[in-house]
């Protein structure tokens, strides 16, 4: 046995499941070695990379969610317009020309402009990137960027000022799930995340004109109103337009919607992060809503508990009543 | 299976209506029906596999070991055939209205003319 055909058989062991393996390892590393070139030692990082697709889709299949995959795509679409939508109006309060300051109390003391600039703009070239070049470069523009969302709080030793965590939570969610935007997509459908960016102008304008009745936060600038406001908002409409899709498409017996909605359950949970902090402060501490990180981590953790049992309990009925 | 079908899935379908092919015929049959275009990975093609297998689209029909190596050889089933078929009308007929709406296009070639190609 050669080098490369014993470092085949170890990635086909490390990726895919074990009776499938016995059934299938020796086929799919025989037609490794007969596709590779003479000579070669090691498989390629994209040989790796696709053994690793090949075995996570087996596994999903055998837990009975093979139609798993088309709904993530789906919710993929969704979700990298919702993170779009929300980047563009954000941006817009970041760079606001009506407000002075964004955080603290004091105008004079603060910067205008928090690090969030720059993860929005992030945002908004994916969108553009997914008009242009959709597929393999609108996913790594799209890890780039999630990097970059969650690499923001840890700069906070360099630069303090940033989006607040819940908001960041949010759209790190958002981007997990937008990383399986396929490629092969209509123009229009291409266009909906630049579309969504573009529509949350507006509402980001009248926001930020919004004078008295719109005062900004004292710690968390504009940050402060959306978490509490928009964000919730924004998931509801999420669901709503998951909620359609999954209508129209079961009436012509395509449950790919049904996946979708399981997929955005844990983003869409994200986005209601901040009042479900708020309450949790009141059980927790009694008196007024007063967030801190303590209350954001345990609502995130119920968030992601409660998708990851639905979705669970969802694949085991899916397995159960799936003829056989 | 949904459709229309995605063009890797249509063309391992075109590949397995010939004769009954084993993965590695299948890729490169596959590369050469697109052209050079397509061109599919052994852990891609055997997740495709067992998608169609499990639709019943296609069917192991043989088995043999060269080198010490399986060989499972795939054939498309009735089945399959009847949904190639169906998509191959519909891309047809997809075509031949494209085609007649460029014929009648004033001042343009009637056909589309490959780029290196004949005047």
């Amino acid at each position: 046995m050669s080098d490369l055909e014993r470092r085949y058989q170890r990635l086909v062991r490390a990726f895919y499941p074990p009776g499938y393996r016995d059934e299938r390892g020796t086929e799919i590393v025989g037609t490794y070695l007969a596709l590779s070139a003479p000579g070669r030692q090691w498989p390629s990082i994209a040989d790796a990379a696709d053994l690793a697709g090949g075995g996570l889709r087996q596994r999903l299949r055998a837990v009975g969610a093979g139609g798993i995959g088309p709904g993530l795509q789906l919710a993929a679409i969704l979700a990298l317009t919702a993170a779009t939508t929300l980047a563009g109006g954000f941006l817009l309060l970041e760079l606001n020309p009506w407000a002075a300051a964004w955080f603290g109390p004091s105008p004079v003391a603060t910067p205008s402009v928090s690090h969030g600039v720059w993860v929005w703009a992030a945002w908004l070239l994916a969108a553009g990137v997914h008009v242009a070049a959709p597929g393999r470069w609108t996913r790594r523009v799209i890890g780039l960027t999630l990097v970059l969302t969650v690499a923001l709080p840890l700069a906070d030793v360099l630069y303090p000022y940033r989006p607040p965590l819940f908001v960041l939570v949010a759209q790190a969610c958002l981007g997990l799930v937008a990383l399986g935007v396929p490629a092969g997509l209509s123009l229009r459908v291409r266009l909906l995340p630049l579309a969504g960016a573009v529509a949350a102008l507006p509402v980001a304008v009248a926001l930020a004109r919004g004078g008295n009745t719109m005062t900004p936060d004292a710690y968390h600038g504009y940050y402060g109103w959306p978490a509490g406001q928009v964000l919730p908002a924004a998931g509801v409409l999420l669901l709503l337009a998951a909620l359609v899709v999954t209508m129209v498409l079961a009436a012509r017996d395509d449950l790919r919607g049904v996946w979708a909605l399981l997929v955005l359950l844990g983003p869409i949970g994200m986005m209601w992060l901040h009042p479900l902090a708020e309450e949790l402060a009141v059980v927790m501490y009694g008196g007024g809503p007063n967030v801190d990180i303590r209350t954001l981590v345990t609502a995130a953790s119920i968030v992601t508990a409660t998708a990851v049992t639905v979705t669970m309990l969802a694949l085991t009925i899916q397995r159960r009543v799936r003829p056989t | 299976m949904e459709t229309p079908l995605r063009e890797p899935t249509f063309l391992i379908l075109t590949a397995l209506a010939g004769d009954p092919l084993h993965g590695y015929g299948l890729i490169t049959e596959v590369t050469r029906l697109s052209g050079g275009r397509v061109s599919l990975r052994p852990g891609t093609l055997y997740g495709a596999l067992d998608r169609l297998a499990d639709a019943g689209l296609v069917a192991v029909v043989r088995e043999e070991v060269v080198d010490g190596r399986l060989r499972r050889y795939y054939q498309l089933t009735d089945h399959g055939g009847e949904l190639l078929a169906g998509e191959t009308e519909r891309m047809r007929r997809n075509v031949e209205a494209a085609t007649a709406r460029l014929h009648a296009r004033p001042g343009r070639p009637a056909t589309p003319r490959l780029s290196g190609g004949p005047a």
